[in-house]
């Protein structure tokens, strides 16, 4: 809920606010393993990236893992060891992803083993991209609504990649059925980074996740808005990855739509 | 830490309520004499005034909360002393040959013209078995400079060691590591579920409506019970009884004003208080939120009625409301309900009852309105209380108190209804909140005193709903209780006690223990308070908060009482915290108890306080030296973290000056060190965007904060004319040198080099000026 933001954001605008850059003495982190691998329902090849993370102060370049052994399974037999391509980029070469089933993510990396699954959703039609514009605060606000159905059954969870004249909205998008369930989505992205205007062109990539992409979005949200007085104390989010390492292997439905904004 | 309690010293601090009591047994025959103690213009009851006989045996007593005193002295002749500070001493010579009744009325001393930091009798401090104590009246509070002149008694309060503001603005407070749920907040009697406007920008206390306020760091007297770290009894004002009174307040924000008097002379009186912001009027003038409104208002409203001399009846009522919205898309309210009814009744001489009838309701309702779309969000939590409460004399040795409470609570946890968002409906949770009660303040003897007693806690679960159970977020059982049964109910013995041990003349030692228990729990992700927190009451998974304070404490008084010294150190340790899991939905997640782990935490501190109480210039500094800690079953590995409310480092210094007639100065200076928090250690790319690694939970701290804050007050009505009518201007400036406090610090790419990441620091208010206008006919 973006309430808080809303009021937060009108406090600042009556009182008087200012921001600056800072310097913090952050120290330095751990080299930490970084996954994140993707399986969705259109063809292959499917990519498991291996990364490692960097001090907050150097610059944002994340060296790849190389020399790892990458396999994944499935709970049908299927198997494949991926191979690497570069920048320690892995490469499946034959898997292939259906609903429903459950993916197993091995990565042996530096000695140590790692382990994840994910479990494809249920597809969910995406219908359309419905224009929504509203008033707010005397102005104009495009938003767009991803229009489907919720089914009837509990736990439908999604994600929608949001894109605006091609570049991706950094802001997280994420929604379950606890509100709405069985119901036609009326719900508009709202968007905290990139303000649509008229003439755009916005597309929309609508995920169907399980429950653990969920919360590991939901929480990376959390994070990314912060209120007043600092909001949700950060954390790494959850993300069923054993082993310790960072980032998220997450088998998903995906569909796009798109529309010009009037 | 634990200090567990068994049985065996159950029994043992009940045999010695009852040892205590068998002393009545005197040679010659005691005479009472009660009444009441009040102001001669108002005929407001004074709390804490004193009434005390003169010669070699010293006899004393206080007046309770309604103003009522009973001493028990033996037959005889005695010059008594009636004192409240601020007001001429009564002296009375009277002989006591059989049991009396007097009503004192005590005139304001005209040639006061400085501030009293004190309402108490001027070396209390040195004769009371109280700990962790501060009773503010609203004079001190309203020479103080705040932000945008609006006198608060909780900014006030945040001023004092041990107690400390959960941030800039902040009306949320953190009270010796305790959370900001932790303060039981009464506006007579009746809890107040949020205590803030705005935010926390303004509390919901209008200061023209109250009469004073206490706080108690977590060494109450056995009347009170039901949070962990404190109490913050705030008092209104009773309303004339001998004359009408108009007070109000124009200032750059907000404006109030209060009509008070005699509905029959010496027989009945009102008040009525009311204020409202006017932010938004500025920005209706700005053309982008022509459709926005952004106000609180608040209504506080008292009357009470004399049945006859032994019996008093009293109703109050708070109403205070927060709208914000932006044409008819957005639009949201939330705000607190209280009221109550009470009944005073002066048994006999020494017996003195209470009987409360109390409401109170919290909710918050937001409405989204979005072309075809309608959509609401609500909650509420509503209870009704009943309160019995015996205040007994017996001797002089001994004033007891006792009593039941009974507290029935409905909490409907966030509902999202409308045209087409719902959520599965939730169903309200019912619980049952009662507690018995007894304490007993024993003067041992002339430098020995007691404050004991001890509580017991019930807590039942009502029917209505299913409660599961879960491990670390997956449900292990359901318990389904039908409407009208009782479930599970959690009982917790509270024993208390305080002594005060008079060294000298001029110095006492004090030490004090103290269990308190908590039953409903705020659920909050943010330290700012946040309307839309909920309230959860105690379930399978959530069990009682406890808290076990032990603390030592040294007051020394120098210079004839001018200068009073305080030292307090504590430990106190807490089971059954509630915390959140990482990445836990506390607004849509269908069971919140699904989101929510539980652990441990400890907390202990220094607090030195040095007061300055008369003279032109009054005054304290106050120093706390702290640490707070959790320690939460699933959260950092399992090990210990700093709370965020953890500051090293806490200080504040409080002047007043009294210039000349006309011109009173005050100011403020604050330093503390800065929240703990969690910042990145790292950071890692997913799908081309940023995400940061974090390592230790709060392991970081914001900046320190400091700042100084002065006021200035006029007073008009000195100006030689005589009259009814007073008035004062008010000049603030909040933040005199600019500093810029850390508000938020976020981390984000940098914009014009995207393989650079910065951190960046927000503040608010940089010099705010104020000026406010009070009058009073």
């Amino acid at each position: 809920m973006k309430f808080k933001y809303v009021v937060y954001a009108l406090l600042v605008m009556v009182l008087t606010s200012c921001e600056k850059v800072i310097e913090l003495d952050l120290g330095d982190t751990s080299p930490t393993l970084v996954i994140e691998g993707n399986i969705t329902n259109t063809a292959g090849p499917y990519y498991v990236k291996l990364t490692k993370t960097v001090n907050f102060d150097d610059a944002s370049i994340y060296p790849g893992v190389v020399g790892a052994l990458v396999t994944i399974t499935d709970n049908a037999g299927q198997k494949d060891t991926l191979t690497h391509t570069t920048g320690g980029l892995y490469v499946t070469q034959k898997l292939r992803g259906i609903i429903g089933r459950t993916y197993f993510l091995t990565v042996l990396s530096e000695g140590k083993t790692y382990t994840a699954q994910s479990t494809m959703a249920e597809n969910v039609l995406f219908d359309s991209l419905r224009y929504n514009p509203f008033s707010f605060g005397g102005s104009i606000q495009h938003t767009v609504i991803p229009v489907y159905t919720d089914p009837i059954t509990v736990g439908n969870n999604y994600r929608y990649l949001l894109f605006v004249n091609g570049i991706l909205d950094k802001t997280y998008l994420v929604d379950n059925d606890n509100v709405n369930n069985g119901k036609t989505n009326e719900r508009p992205l709202r968007s905290n980074d990139i303000e649509i205007k008229e003439g755009d062109f916005v597309q929309v990539a609508m995920q169907c996740i399980d429950a653990q992409t969920y919360t590991y979005y939901f929480t990376l949200s959390q994070a990314q808005g912060n209120g007043p007085g600092g909001g949700t104390t950060p954390s790494n989010p959850p993300n069923g990855i054993t082993g310790g390492a960072l980032g998220i292997f997450s088998a998903y439905t995906t569909q796009t739509k798109s529309l010009v904004i009037p | 830490m634990l200090l567990p309690v068994n049985k065996g010293q159950l029994s043992g601090m009940l045999g010695l309520l009852l040892l205590s009591l068998s002393f009545q047994s005197f040679g010659q025959q005691t005479i009472t004499i009660s009444g009441t103690i009040k102001d001669a213009k108002s005929g407001e009851a004074f709390q804490g005034a004193t009434l005390s006989t003169a010669g070699r045996n010293t006899f004393a007593i206080t007046s309770n909360e309604y103003g009522f005193y009973s001493l028990s002295v033996p037959k005889g002749r005695y010059s008594f002393k009636v004192s409240y500070v601020g007001f001429t001493e009564i002296s009375a010579d009277i002989n006591l040959t059989a049991d009396t009744t007097i009503d004192w009325e005590l005139a304001s001393s005209a040639q006061l013209e400085e501030v009293v930091i004190s309402s108490k009798r001027k070396d209390d401090n040195l004769r009371k078995a109280v700990m962790g104590t501060e009773t503010l009246n609203m004079n001190e509070v309203a020479k103080l400079p705040v932000i945008f002149g609006e006198k608060d008694i909780i900014k006030t309060i945040q001023l004092l060691p041990g107690v400390k503001s959960n941030g800039e603005g902040s009306n949320g407070f953190s009270v010796r590591g305790g959370g900001t749920d932790q303060n039981l907040i009464l506006l007579d009697e009746a809890p107040v579920y949020n205590a803030s406007h705005l935010l926390g920008f303004f509390s919901t206390f209008n200061s023209d409506a109250i009469k004073d306020a206490t706080i108690i760091k977590g060494n109450s007297p056995a009347q009170y019970g039901g949070r962990l770290s404190s109490v913050l009894d705030v008092k209104m004002k009773e309303g004339n009884i001998k004359d009408f009174n108009v007070t109000g307040g124009l200032g750059s924000i907000s404006s109030r004003v209060s009509v008070e008097g005699p509905i029959q002379k010496e027989k009945s009186s009102f008040i009525v208080s009311g204020r409202r912001t006017y932010a938004d009027l500025f920005l209706k003038a700005s053309p982008d939120f022509s459709d926005s409104k952004l106000y609180f208002y608040d209504l506080n409203a008292k009357a009470n009625y004399k049945i006859n001399d032994k019996n008093r009846v009293y109703l109050s009522g708070y109403f205070g409301r927060d709208v914000l919205g932006f044409g008819n898309t957005f639009n949201t309210d939330w705000g607190n309900t209280t009221g109550t009814l009470r009944w005073n009744s002066i048994l006999s001489a020494k017996l003195f009852s209470n009987t409360s009838l109390i409401y109170s309701n919290y909710d918050y309702n937001i409405r989204i309105r979005n072309n075809e779309t309608d959509f609401n969000i609500n909650s509420n939590i509503k209870d009704w209380n009943i309160k019995q409460d015996f205040s007994l004399y017996a001797n002089p040795q001994h004033s007891l108190r006792f009593g039941f409470n009974a507290i029935h609570h409905t909490i409907t946890p966030s509902t999202f209804t409308g045209t087409v968002n719902n959520n599965t409906p939730k169903n309200g949770r019912q619980g049952l909140e009662s507690a018995v009660y007894i304490n007993d303040y024993w003067k041992v003897n002339s430098n020995l005193s007691l404050d004991y007693g001890l509580r017991l806690s019930a807590y039942s679960i009502l029917g209505g709903d299913t409660y599961n159970i879960y491990n670390k977020g997956v449900i292990t059982e359901s318990i389904v209780l039908d409407k009208g049964t009782f479930g599970k109910t959690y009982l917790n013995a509270e024993p208390r006690i305080t002594a005060n041990y008079r060294v000298s003349d001029v110095s006492s030692i004090k030490g004090g223990y103290a269990r308190n228990t908590q039953n409903l729990h705020l659920m909050s992700n943010s330290t700012a308070g946040n309307p839309t927190d909920q309230w959860i009451g105690n379930s399978y998974s959530t069990k009682p908060e406890i808290a076990d304070q032990i603390s030592v404490g040294y007051s020394r008084n120098f210079n004839n009482n001018n200068y009073e010294f305080n030292a307090e150190t504590y430990y106190k340790s807490m089971q059954n915290q509630v915390d959140y899991k990482d990445g836990a939905d506390l607004n849509t997640a269908a069971d919140i108890e699904s989101e929510l782990l539980y652990g441990k935490g400890r907390a202990y501190g220094l607090e030195l306080l040095f007061k300055k109480k008369t003279g032109r210039l009054t005054g304290w500094v106050g120093y706390t030296l702290s640490k707070t800690e959790r320690k939460i079953d699933g959260i950092n590995n399992n090990e210990w973290y700093n709370a965020r409310q953890d500051r090293t480092h806490d200080m504040s210094i409080v002047g007043i000056y009294q210039l000349n007639k006309q011109w009173s100065l005050s100011g403020t200076f604050i330093y503390n060190t800065g929240n703990a928090v969690t910042y990145p250690t790292g950071k890692y790319s997913l799908n081309g965007q940023t995400v940061y690694q974090y390592a230790d939970r709060n392991a970081n701290r914001m900046p320190a904060n400091h700042r100084l804050d002065l006021n200035a007050t006029y007073d008009l009505a000195r100006k030689g004319k005589k009259g009814k009518y007073e008035s004062s201007l008010s000049f603030g400036l909040y933040n005199v040198y600019g500093r810029e406090n850390a508000y938020t610090i976020t981390f984000r790419d940098n914009e014009t080099d995207p393989t650079k990441t910065e951190a960046v620091q927000t503040s608010l208010f940089r010099w705010v000026p104020s000026i406010t206008y009070n009058f009073k006919f």
